[in-house]
């Protein structure tokens, strides 16, 4: 399992330098099958760039960038969210590391 | 009385929780992130409180509101000030909160009543008692306390009994943010700390700085030329904070790989002023090493400085056991051996060894359970000391909650709105999604409240709503479950009616067969990816083509009894360059609300992709592939009118025998049709094909179904029994067997009589292949073929030539040899098994 997560975190790294280079598009089919056949073997990435970032939120270990305050986004992600499927029930295997920040 | 077995690691920075359980200790993981260690710090947000790695996220950011380190503070009589609560908290309540939240930790329904919990070599008697009340405000009925140093010493006892442990002995503890060294002996069975030393501010968190600091930021500052940039980075709300925080993880990521590795590289980005910098830095252990030099040099000269007070040369200490997470660093333990001489022990786990230890300990300490099972001959007396003995349960309140909610969502989020009756003064409630992703904290109860809890897509996101009382003890009988589906719209959906299927190649039965796409009953709209190789080299230029046939029906069907709902055929005119036999082919099936299908599929070989959408009052039907399956179904008739003659099942035989001439009325116009056949008529002979063989699948109906099925298990069964004895190549034919037996439950549900006599066919080719790799058995065949006839044979004088051969090698029991003239002799009958008609088979080209 290790060893699948770290080729996922390598996944999530490149294609994140790709869209970097706007040279995404063109790997994207790449990127679908790759993911698929991590939700084949029951795990599934999640990338939350941009979504909203709460106390609550335990899915990510997050550091804030500037004044903390209700309004936060996530506005980079360093590790994506790794859920793993079992018995149809999903569990968290990966926190995402992100940088949070107020919406600006 | 009962043991303990509960052990408690609260550190200053990290805390874990242990539990012995005949004879071994298990370390309890977070369900939250499932990690070992709890941060241990309490942040009191504005509705709530966290305890954790979430709390120390606000640490910085929130200082008036967030606290750690306090367990440096037990015992005095500092306050914090709460800007959010507009109270004061002492460290005690700090680390109740800590404790409670390990309590958590604790699955399988148990709830601790007592622990072990360490304390540093260090405290003092108020120090100890503060810990001890911290223990008792976390709901522990009884709570006893062990120095940190005798903990880790137990850990690693434990790990080497029968042992002679007489002597002294170092503990050496350097973790996150403090380091300890303490001087533990063991005189006549009896252990105590001796002497210890410290520094409340040195450790891994350091470590990972100076990485930034010493080595990063100088790279940064030789690229791009800005000599102040260090302090620019580290400037809070400054410009490269995002970044600072980006190199603080990445440098503690690689201070773990220099454990392992002799280098690493540390890899970023960023923009500086205008320009877009990419940074790729390289650090070696040596390097590390170096940084590390005056700070591993300071725990050198405290563990000294132990051991002169104490009149102790090194040969005097027997081992040196290493605690703390930064004892990883080999660096750290090379200079532990070198520049003390000291034998350096890994033998224990360095940062679960304290909790460990607390927990063998917790094993031989006893307490009274608040309800204890009534003994064999106890008592009334001691009973009824034990009832009035027994600690008070956390009072049930009289509040009932009522929770509104949509059970299914397509939203990111969904409201929880929640009505408390009755009095809700000092309760608090804490929402938790089960996957770990998402935590309330504690937040305080009101009459009325909403909550909006965050849905993983498409999937049962099940919530567990608790009640804690004022003491932050859970109130288990007024805890809820809720669970709401996402993806799906609170109004029900229209469900697919059948299932839907797309039809690829079994070659190994040279023909084709169905494989699942969208369930029946699943929610429309629907959407899925396959991904399937090209089971055919298709040249370009060339008539050949791959189909693909979308089909609605029964799973378990023939391909040719269910309706085709959407059919591309891609001939090699339409390509590129030829596709390759193995190549990536990708299919996208869209089914719309209103049941429209879309597809998209994709040649990766050639990169070409290719566009449908069906309406499904339109019917889409391949020539080529009708005509295949026609040829199918007949050869498949006659076979089975064959074996119901032999059978002697006369009526099953005329209902197929009619079914066939049936069939055959068509053969002729079929084979007229064009391929590109314009007319009514492809949809006509379709129709009657498929409705043939729906009727085909019917015959003795039942009955028919449970005598292939009992044929079925005997042939499995059959074969199970002879694998064992079988001598040669038992390894493959047991895969074989295996994957054979792998979808058995699918094959013995399927309504469809030929996928089970395919299945039979199958197992009874291995039944075959195993008897033949059987001596026993092929002693007994070359028997039965050397007394056959000239008759039998194509070539008998060959035959006899190998029969001299075969007697040879049995005699001289080379019968590996011997299977081989076996099988020589075989293909030499003239009824030896005919490989014919394998290869004419075009397939869907898809695999």
């Amino acid at each position: 399992m290790d060893a699948l997560i770290a080729v996922m975190n390598q996944v999530f790294e490149i294609s994140r330098k790709l869209e970097e280079e706007h040279l995404s598009s063109r790997f994207e089919r790449n990127f679908n099958k790759l993911n698929n056949i991590f939700e084949e073997e029951g795990f599934i990435c999640n990338n939350p760039l941009g979504e909203k970032y709460t106390d609550a939120r335990t899915d990510c270990t997050a550091s804030i960038a500037g004044a903390e305050g209700r309004d936060m986004v996530i506005t980079q992600v360093i590790k994506p969210v790794i859920y793993q499927k079992k018995d149809g029930a999903l569990s968290l295997v990966q926190k995402g590391i992100v940088i949070v920040e107020r919406k600006k | 009385m009962r043991p303990v077995n509960f052990g408690i690691d609260l550190g200053t920075t990290n805390s874990l929780i242990g539990r012995f359980d005949n004879g071994s200790v298990t370390v309890y993981q977070n369900p939250i992130g499932h990690k070992e260690t709890l941060a241990s710090v309490v942040a009191f947000r504005s509705d709530r409180i966290l305890v954790g790695d979430k709390a120390r996220e606000y640490m910085l950011k929130d200082a008036v509101n967030v606290f750690g380190g306090f367990k440096r503070r037990m015992g005095t009589d500092e306050k914090y000030y709460v800007v959010n609560l507009d109270e004061n908290v002492t460290p005690v309540q700090l680390s109740a909160y800590v404790l409670q939240e390990l309590q958590r930790f604790v699955h399988g329904g148990e709830k601790p009543e007592a622990a072990v919990i360490t304390i540093p070599a260090s405290f003092d008697t108020m120090q100890s008692n503060a810990t001890h009340t911290a223990g008792r405000e976390a709901g522990l009925k009884e709570v006893f306390l062990l120095q940190e140093p005798i903990a880790a010493s137990l850990a690693y006892f434990n790990q080497a009994p029968g042992e002679d442990h007489e002597g002294c002995w170092i503990v050496y503890d350097l973790g996150g943010g403090t380091f300890d060294v303490a001087l533990v002996q063991i005189k006549e069975g009896e252990m105590k700390v001796v002497d210890h030393e410290g520094n409340n501010f040195l450790g891994g968190l350091d470590f990972d700085l100076m990485i930034v600091e010493q080595l990063i930021v100088p790279e940064i500052v030789r690229q791009t030329g800005i000599a102040d940039f260090e302090t620019e980075l580290s400037t809070a709300y400054g410009p490269y904070e995002k970044l600072y925080y980006e190199l603080l993880y990445k440098a503690e990521e690689a201070k773990k790989e220099l454990s392992s590795y002799e280098a690493t590289e540390i890899e970023f980005s960023t923009t500086i002023g205008d320009r877009r910098y990419d940074f790729n830095v390289t650090i070696d252990r040596a390097a590390f090493n170096q940084l590390l030099e005056k700070r591993v040099e300071e725990t050198l000269s405290m563990l000294r400085q132990v051991l002169e007070r104490n009149q102790l040369a090194a040969a005097d200490i027997r081992q040196l056991i290493l605690v703390g997470g930064s004892t990883f660093i080999p660096y750290v333990q090379e200079r532990l051996e070198l520049g003390t001489g000291i034998p350096v022990n890994k033998s224990v786990d360095p940062t679960t060894a304290v909790a460990v230890g607390a927990a063998y300990y917790a094993a031989n300490k006893y307490y009274t359970p608040s309800v204890s099972p009534v003994e064999e001959h106890a008592d009334i007396g001691s009973l009824l000391d034990n009832i009035v003995a027994a600690p008070e349960q956390p009072e049930e309140p009289e509040v009932q909650l009522v929770l509104s909610y949509s059970k299914m969502s397509k939203e990111p989020e969904e409201v929880l709105l929640v009505k408390v009756n009755g009095n809700v003064f000092n309760y608090s409630y804490r929402i938790v999604r089960a996957d770990g992703g998402f935590d309330t904290g504690f937040m305080a109860l009101k009459a009325k409240f909403t909550e909006f809890l965050p849905l993983l897509p498409g999937v049962a996101n099940v919530f567990r709503l608790t009640l804690y009382d004022g003491q932050n003890r859970e109130l288990p009988a007024l805890g809820q479950e809720l669970t709401i589906t996402h993806g799906q719209y609170s109004i029900a959906g229209q469900p697919l009616p059948k299932d839907i299927c797309i039809e690829v190649d079994d070659r190994e039965n040279h023909t084709t067969k169905l494989e699942l796409v969208f369930e029946k009953n699943s929610i429309l709209p629907l959407k899925k990816t396959l991904y399937r190789e090209i089971s055919k080299t298709i040249k370009k230029g060339s008539d050949d083509k791959v189909i693909i046939n979308i089909q609605e029906g029964d799973r378990y069907a023939r391909p040719l009894s269910n309706l085709t709902i959407g059919c591309i055929e891609i001939q090699g005119k339409d390509l590129k360059s030829d596709l390759i036999k193995g190549s990536d082919i990708e299919i996208q099936l869209l089914l719309s609300d209103n049941r429209e299908l879309s597809t998209e599929v994709y040649l990766v070989m050639t990169g070409q992709e290719f566009k449908n959408v069906f309406a499904l009052s339109e019917k889409c039907i391949s020539v080529a592939r009708l005509r295949e399956q026609f040829n199918d179904l007949e050869a498949e008739i006659r076979k089975t009118v064959k074996g119901f003659n032999y059978e002697e099942n006369e009526i099953w035989a005329i209902q197929a025998n009619s079914l066939l001439d049936g069939l055959l009325s068509h053969k002729a116009s079929l084979h007229k049709l064009k391929d590109k056949e314009r007319s009514d008529k492809k949809y006509v002979i379709a129709e009657a094909i498929g409705r043939i063989s729906q009727e085909y699948d019917k015959i003795g109906g039942n009955e028919r179904l449970q005598q292939l099925q009992a044929e079925y298990l005997h042939a499995r069964d059959y074969a199970e029994q002879q694998l064992p004895a079988c001598d040669f190549e038992q390894d493959r034919l047991k895969a074989r067997f295996a994957q054979l037996v792998q979808n058995e439950s699918q094959v013995l549900r399927t309504r469809n009589p030929s996928i089970l006599q395919k299945a039979i066919g199958q197992l009874n080719d291995l039944i075959w292949e195993i008897l033949t790799n059987t001596t026993s058995y092929l002693i007994v065949y070359f028997h039965r073929l050397k007394a056959a006839g000239p008759d039998a044979f194509t070539n008998y004088g060959a035959a006899q030539s190998i029969v001299r051969m075969a007697d040879k090698a049995l005699e001289q029991e080379r019968f590996f040899e011997f299977r081989q003239h076996v099988y020589n002799l075989s293909h030499l009958l003239h009824n030896a098994q005919s490989m014919a008609g394998t290869t004419d088979f075009k397939g869907t080209g898809i695999g």
